[in-house]
């Protein structure tokens, strides 16, 4: 990726172990170290919220429960009938999506979301779970015979468009938070030591829009559509077409 | 032919800006033409029609900018002088497609949203910080074809200046050809829908809830051909192995498979934006059917969109088994 300004990212190479050298055995460091500091940040907040609901009549025990019950209220209107495991599960998506396409307003840090295989791997976790669900909820007969409906020639139809799901939402998350961080990162790179431009953006505010308009607002949103696109296809997966 | 990697330099540049300014221009018209209508219809709202009016046009001018934004890189990078610039040239062709297109339809099609989102709040002027709310999150989902336009751009603007041959040359162009031409019909199925979203909060404000979380979700659907667009794009940029002699015939292949993907999106993006766009206008008449609408419009745009998935099946037959 040298030709637009990003600097190959440093690897680690595994291939002692399988005795190869294919990019394929190495892991992006970056994206491992980063990806660890936001689940950090995201179990210190969850104790943190935790500790606060032992709070009697307190502003933030209120917060931390009117927040949980967002997220239950999403939950239920999606899937018409409350269901916990769904809710840990979305919720969970949600915050984990979230706090990795915020993370990069840290300095020195880039959001894991950026690399495609950490948002290829929430698209299988959820497809994964999608299809768990369905089985456990009519039986493997039903799913299987899912598969033939409306009648047995669709079956190509139905295989392309189940994977097809796991591929557009992986790819959705990944392009946008990647548009966003190439734009303002050329950004920031073209004004850094510009005295005259680093002060017009940071006195005219352009610096705090774009990234909270890159950053905040589209990773909320990314994230946002992420967790929505995973319920949707939960619930279509899991109600049948009668009720 | 001296010079003329230069005119196809600045001839680049210049149809880039011009492309996306003239349709963020006729956009931004239309949308101040909704706003003057929208206050001859409920003079006392003049205020939140003005504003909702404004930040609409602000969101599309995001097209504008990315255009403005790629000609100052390309003209920033003006001065070092490529080994064979003429195909180097020729290669900055798939910018125009990338940027430029997309750029272009987008700046016109956002336009109907804003429009739709003043009028509804001239029906509805109580509740127009919701309108306004909804139409800022629908215009923002709709720029996402201008920002991956901007990626593949980006990326052949990094490999423009080291190619070689011409089959390399048309590989740049089909790839900015596959992003360009696949942006359109999902660029105008996302704003036909996203028109209707607002026009049903106009005619019924307690569908509010249903409608937000509908076209959420919809937009996403819809869009999902622009990203099998991108996905051709960037394997023509990275994936395809570069080996050695000069092949014709291979750059005409690059050329029919980012042509096969591009025109195999345009269907699959309009009906699928006319399929939600009919189950929101019921959705607004009557939100109890919420959950039996959402559920069989998902399920058409999933069957719609295979034939998506077909073309990009043969464009990577195309790429990878020759």
């Amino acid at each position: 990726m040298s030709g637009i300004g990003i600097e190959e990212t440093e690897q680690w190479l595994i291939g002692p172990f399988f005795s190869s050298n294919h990019p394929f055995f190495s892991i992006n460091k970056h994206t491992v170290i980063y990806t660890w500091i936001t689940i950090g940040i995201l179990a210190a907040i969850l104790l943190v919220g935790r500790y606060l609901l032992s709070k009697k009549d307190s502003m933030a025990r209120f917060t931390t429960i009117y927040v949980v019950r967002l997220f239950v209220g999403m939950v239920d209107q999606a899937l018409s009938t409350f269901s916990f495991n769904h809710f840990v599960f979305i919720t969970a998506l949600f915050s984990f999506v979230f706090a990795c396409n915020l993370v990069s307003i840290i300095p020195w840090m880039e959001e894991p979301t950026t690399d495609l295989n950490t948002t290829l791997a929430l698209g299988i976790i959820s497809f994964l779970y999608t299809q768990v669900a369905a089985i456990g909820e009519g039986g493997l007969w039903k799913y299987i015979k899912g598969y033939f409906s409306p009648f047995f020639l669709m079956m190509p139809i139905n295989v392309v468009g189940k994977l097809a799901t796991v591929v557009s939402i992986s790819f959705r998350l990944f392009g946008n938070i990647f548009g966003g961080s190439i734009i303002s990162s050329i950004y920031f790179t073209a004004i850094r030591g510009n005295f005259t431009f680093e002060f017009i953006g940071l006195a005219s505010g352009f610096n705090l829009l774009l990234a909270g308009f890159f950053v905040i607002f589209e990773g909320f949103l990314q994230a946002f559509v992420f967790a929505m696109l995973s319920l949707t296809y939960l619930s279509l997966a899991t109600q049948s077409e009668g009720d | 032919m001296e010079g003329f990697a230069e005119y196809m330099h600045y001839g680049t540049i210049a149809v880039t800006v011009a492309a996306n300014a003239l349709a963020v221009g006729i956009g931004q018209g239309i949308t101040s033409h909704g706003a003057l209508e929208a206050m001859d219809l409920q003079p006392s709202a003049r205020d939140e029609i003005t504003r909702a009016s404004i930040l609409g046009m602000a969101l599309m001018e995001t097209a504008a900018l990315m255009g403005t934004f790629i000609a100052f890189l390309l003209l920033l990078q003006t001065n070092s002088t490529a080994q064979n610039s003429t195909l180097a040239g020729f290669a900055e062709l798939g910018i125009v497609f990338a940027v430029g297109l997309s750029g272009f339809v987008l700046g016109i099609v956002s336009a109907f949203p804003a429009r739709a989102a003043c009028l509804a709040i001239a029906r509805q002027p109580f509740f127009s910080r919701q309108i306004v709310r909804f139409m800022l999150i629908a215009l923002s989902l709709l720029q996402t074809p201008i920002i991956f336009g901007l990626i593949v751009a980006l990326i052949i603007r990094g490999q423009a200046g080291s190619i070689e041959t011409v089959r390399d040359s048309l590989r740049l162009i089909a790839s900015g050809v596959c992003i360009g031409i696949g942006s359109i019909g999902p660029a105008i199925g996302l704003a036909f829908f996203t028109k209707s979203a607002c026009d049903g909060m106009g005619v019924n404000r307690s569908s509010y809830r249903q409608l937000f979380s509908f076209a959420l979700i919809s937009q996403a659907i819809i869009e999902t051909p622009i990203l099998f667009a991108l996905i051709v794009s960037v394997s023509l940029l990275f994936v395809v192995p570069a080996f050695g002699a000069e092949n014709l015939v291979d750059g005409i292949m690059f050329l029919a498979a980012g042509l096969c993907t591009g025109i195999g999106t345009i269907g699959p993006g309009i009906s699928s934006g006319k399929t939600a766009t009919e189950a929101s206008k019921q959705i607004a008449y009557n939100p109890e059917t919420y959950s039996a609408l959402s559920r069989v419009s998902m399920f058409a745009q999933g069957l719609i969109e295979t034939s998506a998935i077909y073309a990009v099946l043969i464009s990577f037959l195309l790429l990878f088994l020759r």
